[in-house]
């Protein structure tokens, strides 16, 4: 599983995994929209920005080939457009789009595989983004890997009992479905009841209280600073 | 549909962030005082559900296969509000673990899927009081709704695409949608066998009829306003003729206000002025959502 490998990245305890989430998070919407901005000409600000994140990465003890591969995960869907925009006739922009989402998503994996996903979570929160759909996040990331191997279950049962029975496909994948939604349901039922008797209100405790300080400020200013400038002063 | 970060020109990303965020905030208010915190186990096991049904294939002919996409889905099982706030946490998780769809574009893909998708799959729904007619139409509507967006968006952007490329791409979503319809249809056919009245039946009366009907016109004409936004698109698909001319009017009407000014003027100036104007706007759309988040508080 990709993600499996993200979530053992995200453990280290480097000086990157111990900074706020919140400062990551700002940091890394600056760098998306420096980014997203760069035009096909400024191919000196790209290879800055690349220079910057490699070093991040390997500031962060991750291993930076194999950051740079998980990034790429972006990169057929870019070729299509690259292929698209040549046989238009602007085969720059094509390039600009590659080098653009792949830089997008080196910064986004940085990101992840620098914050565990409770902390994560407890970033968006002190960003105001609304508790309600933090929390539905929250269970849909705990339950997702528990549903998916239950698909996967499902689905090797089914072949080793019907086979490939092609006329029958159709009804036995969405009958599939209803048993797994029956299923989801009932479990979902169950985790709040379990959740109602140890005294849920509507708000889930912290084991670890995360404080803003002077290295996260130190952090953001340091990284801020350069990727705008840069982003402004080179043509 | 995911669109991923780089693609979308900054007045774009910028425009659909500052809907999407207050939207969801909005939405994330109603889900909540209608349902209260019993709701959140459940919506959160019902995104993992989402994620794991489409991991099951159907079978689309001619050997190939498709998989649901579920906003029509969770609207017809949780309503509009909750299944805004559902397929938003599954985007924001394929955004963040999956790099599927980026997060700058993540407010793009929230209004198109989760909003505009749902409610375009929702209203049919309604209209039909839940008949299976209601059911195919709610998946075709609600992919169709998002799609035309997430192209439309993509065109705004100057993305360039060969004119022979977007009456592909509308065949693409004419099928896509189809189906969508078709699994959305046989997979609640299969739920309500399994267990019975987990559907929601949509509130009947004249004035929803009025209401759904006009706001399915409202956001079909949205999604056609966004593409004759640039007639030369809609032009081009008409003709399906890969004319050279026609095709540098593609790449040039985009660019025209924003980019060929960016160049003309003196570039240090006007990129300070984009990069403020871009804090300021996130800025507002910080505190529209803070303020709406601290009514809710005082209002719990």
């Amino acid at each position: 599983m990709r993600h499996a490998r993200l979530e053992l990245w995200s453990r280290g305890t480097s000086f990157a995994h111990r900074r706020h989430p919140a400062a990551k998070i700002l940091v890394t919407l600056v760098f998306l929209i420096a980014i997203s901005s760069l035009h096909p000409s400024q191919a000196r600000a790209a290879i800055f920005y690349f220079v910057v994140l490699t070093a991040l990465a390997s500031a962060a003890k991750l291993p930076v080939p194999r950051v740079l591969l998980a990034a790429a995960v972006v990169l057929p869907f870019a070729c299509v457009f690259a292929l698209m925009s040549f046989f238009a006739g602007a085969p720059e922009k094509g390039i600009a789009i590659m080098v653009r989402s792949w830089l997008s998503a080196l910064t986004t994996v940085l990101l992840m595989a620098t914050t565990a996903q409770p902390d994560l979570l407890a970033g968006l929160e002190a960003l105001r983004v609304p508790r309600f759909l933090v929390q539905v996040m929250q269970f849909l990331y705990r339950y997702l890997l528990v549903l998916i191997e239950e698909a996967g279950a499902m689905r090797a049962a089914a072949a080793s009992r019907a086979g490939k029975a092609s006329t029958l496909e159709f009804r036995r994948a969405s009958a599939a479905a209803g048993v797994l939604f029956a299923r989801s349901w009932g479990r979902a039922n169950a985790i709040h009841q379990a959740m109602t008797a140890r005294g849920f209100t509507g708000h889930i405790p912290r084991f670890r209280v995360l404080r803003i300080t002077a290295a996260d400020v130190w952090f953001v200013f340091g990284l801020v600073g350069p990727v705008l400038a840069v982003r402004l002063v080179l043509p | 549909m995911h669109i991923p970060d780089g693609y979308l020109s900054t007045r774009v990303w910028v425009i659909t962030d500052l809907v999407a965020a207050p939207g969801i905030a909005l939405l994330a208010r109603r889900a909540q005082a209608k349902f209260n915190h019993h709701l959140i186990p459940l919506m959160g096991v019902m995104g993992a559900f989402v994620f794991a049904a489409q991991m099951i294939n159907f079978p689309a002919g001619n050997g190939t296969s498709s998989h649901l996409v579920g906003a029509a889905l969770l609207s017809c099982l949780l309503g509009p509000a909750a299944a805004s706030i559902v397929m938003t946490a599954i985007l924001a998780t394929q955004a963040l673990v999956f790099q599927d769809g980026g997060l700058l574009a993540l407010g793009a893909n929230i209004f198109n899927m989760a909003i505009a998708g749902v409610f375009a799959g929702y209203l049919p729904y309604a209209m039909f009081r839940g008949s299976r007619v209601g059911l195919f139409l709610a998946g075709f509507f609600s992919l169709m709704t998002a799609a035309v967006l997430a192209l439309s968006e993509l065109l705004i952007s100057g993305v360039a695409m060969p004119p022979a490329m977007l009456s592909v791409s509308f065949a693409w979503f004419l099928v896509s949608a189809a189906i969508e319809g078709a699994l959305t249809l046989a997979v609640a056919v299969a739920l309500e066998r399994i267990q019975p009245g987990c559907l929601r039946k949509p509130v009947a009366g004249g004035r929803a009829w009025a209401v759904s009907g006009l706001a399915a016109v409202l956001l079909s004409s949205a999604g056609w306003l966004f593409a004759s936004d640039r007639p030369d698109g809609l032009e081009s698909l008409a003709l399906k003729a890969g004319i050279s001319n026609r095709v540098t009017s593609l790449i040039a009407s985009p660019f025209g206000d924003y980019q060929a000014s960016f160049v003309a003027n003196p570039r240090l100036a006007k990129s300070v002025a984009g990069l403020a104007g871009i804090l300021v706007i996130y800025g507002l759309c910080m505190a529209i959502s803070r303020a709406i988040g601290a009514t809710r508080r005082e209002g719990a």
